[in-house]
């Protein structure tokens, strides 16, 4: 059996799944309200909970940008471990007194714990919708580069037999329907299926690129001997580009819109804790599986340049295949892992986009069944409107993807500091995001996008964050005294 | 009569102390994340020497290898971290 038809076949197979998994979480749902839709009722257990916020949170850049960047930047990219780590250690800042007052709540949406914590402040609508604005244009951002990669891979897996734009729409009817019929619950779902197949197919493939080479060693040896500097001690701004991106990814990552929906989203406290207490050690089963297997790349492919690295991974998976049909099956069952965590990234930021714009933005109540229908008509708008510009594939918006975590970051005070710290007040907040916002903004199209290894959205949060508090210090002097007091269970 | 005693364990008497002493709790969590910080700080090879050639320590040059056991070690010390956090929704009973 040739590639292309394996490819057809398993994508047959793989597509056919999500149509089932859609129709049972349809049947599994209880009520049209936006808790049952956006957040599945509420009752994702561990292994679901798991799974899904790994798929989530392992994107298509996670698996074919991430080797591509270790082919690129060699063995200093092991920094990919210590931020992807550093997401589920800056989760301890929010989610222990986010998670309870959510149930006491009933939080739907991000803006839900805005609009609860500012209740009473001026400029509070002006900051739900600055902190709306930021995560939907990321989150619009995000899903543009997972059409165009779901494209780009259906093509490749089907051996061109599937064209780019066929693979783009094609993939995103299929997002659409599934997340449409079963919302959440068939998200979730759906991504337990795509994490277990993304997580066997890449030890797959590592334990096959380790035993050809003849192990760690000697790719390690072989790679001074072909780039000395892949190997050797990083300098200073390669360093603090390292501490950097820690910061700045695992500040970023927690106010992702759709990992704040998984906090609401889970059954009971215990099942969430437990769900991270796993999750921690998934950066060390896939993140360093990523990076060890572009790293293997330099010595097997020689000399790719420029955005050539970037398809390290699929002209491995090309070898692979090549070895016989037991390999070609197993490279198959990869493209399709990798397809899987594209689309379970899309699915993610589809729903969140549709709960974001629907409850955050147009300001629809989160209790009302017509909100749903809002997030569902919103999420397709958005998806159509994304689809058409994916069409064209000279357009590149990868300035814009880079843009993401620094817009995302802003975020940070009204979430994680205004938890903290009572006397925060939600005008400065306000302008703090918005200054933060412009530097952030201006550096990266000015083409500065780090300044001393630092990225400049890390170094605007720090403005950001001197505005919002020096700004509730003056707020409190002028209205006569703040509450400093720790803690925010209003 | 003859009366049944529970078996003393230590991992009985550690989960006896930890599900009763919240307090306990707080610190060892505590503790364990001031250790994550510190491995994040020694993760990144800001004491070395820019350019040096690294011996291989597990396949890996020596500075990968301190990251890479860092991270293993945050992994860990993280993991046992969020077992400890009290994270009990407003009408969840107490396990």
């Amino acid at each position: 059996m040739s590639f292309q038809a394996l490819g057809v076949s398993a994508l047959v197979v793989y597509l056919g799944a999500l149509f089932v998994v859609a129709e049972i979480s349809r049947r599994a749902r209880r009520d049209l309200s936006p808790s049952d839709h956006f957040l599945a009722g509420r009752q994702l257990g561990v292994f679901v909970l798991f799974l899904t916020l790994y798929a989530t949170a392992y994107s298509g850049n996670s698996l074919l940008g991430y080797p591509g960047e270790a082919y690129r930047r060699g063995f200093s990219w092991i920094m990919a471990v210590g931020f992807m780590t550093s997401i589920i250690v800056c989760f301890h800042l929010l989610v222990p007194k986010l998670r309870p007052l959510a149930t006491r709540w009933g939080f739907v949406s991000p803006g839900d714990w805005v609009r609860h914590r500012f209740a009473d402040d001026p400029g509070l609508r002006k900051l739900v919708m600055g902190v709306a604005l930021l995560m939907a244009l990321a989150l619009a951002n995000f899903l543009f580069a997972q059409l165009k990669a779901m494209g780009e891979l259906a093509e490749e897996v089907t051996g061109g037999l599937v064209p780019y734009e066929l693979g783009v729409i094609g993939l995103a009817a299929m997002v659409l329907f599934y997340e449409t019929r079963g919302g959440m619950r068939a998200v979730a779902w759906t991504d337990t299926v795509q994490g277990l197949l993304m997580l066997f197919g890449l030890m797959a493939l590592l334990s096959w690129l380790l035993v050809g080479a003849g192990g760690m060693g000697t790719i390690t040896r072989e790679i001074f001997e072909l780039r000395p500097d892949a190997v050797l001690v990083p300098d200073g701004d390669e360093v603090r580009n390292w501490i950097s991106t820690i910061l700045l990814l695992g500040l970023a990552s927690v106010v992702y819109p759709q990992a704040i929906q998984r906090v609401y989203a889970a059954k009971h406290g215990r099942t969430l804790k437990r769900a991270f207490s796993l999750m921690t050690f998934m950066p060390l089963t896939t993140t360093l599986v990523v990076i060890l297997i572009g790293l293997a790349a330099i010595p097997r492919l020689g000399e790719l340049t420029g955005a050539e690295a970037d398809r390290v991974m699929p002209l491995l998976l090309g070898e692979w295949a090549a070895a016989g049909t037991p390999s070609a099956v197993a490279a198959v069952m990869v493209f399709i892992g990798a397809l899987a965590a594209i689309m379970s990234t899309a699915d993610s930021v589809l729903l969140s986009l549709g709960s974001v714009v629907a409850e955050d933005i147009v300001g629809r109540d989160r209790r009302d069944p017509g909100t749903t229908r809002l997030g569902k008509r919103v999420a397709a708008g958005i998806l159509v409107a994304m689809v058409l510009l994916a069409m064209d594939r000279s357009i590149t918006l990868w300035r814009l993807i880079e843009l993401k975590m620094e817009l995302l970051v802003q975020c940070v005070p009204a979430f994680m500091l205004a938890i903290h710290w009572r006397g925060l007040r939600a005008a400065p907040t306000f302008w703090g995001l918005v200054v933060g916002t412009i530097i952030a903004v201006t550096a990266v199209f000015v083409g500065s996008p780090r300044i001393y290894g630092f990225h400049t959205g890390v170094l605007s949060l720090g403005v950001n964050l001197l505005i919002a508090v020096g700004g509730s210090l003056a707020v409190a002097r002028s209205t006569g005294g703040t509450d400093l007091r720790v803690g925010a269970d209003r | 009569m003859r009366i049944e005693t529970p078996s003393f364990t230590p991992r009985l008497y550690y989960a006896d102390l930890m599900s009763r002493n919240s307090l306990l709790r707080r610190r060892a969590r505590a503790v364990l994340l001031g250790l994550v910080v510190l491995l994040y700080v020694v993760s990144v090879p800001w004491y070395r020497e820019a350019g040096a050639t690294p011996s291989i320590v597990f396949g890996l040059p020596d500075w990968v290898a301190v990251a890479l056991g860092c991270y293993v070690g945050v992994a860990i010390l993280n993991s046992l971290a969020w077992l400890l956090t009290d994270l009990q929704d407003h009408d969840e009973e107490a396990p």
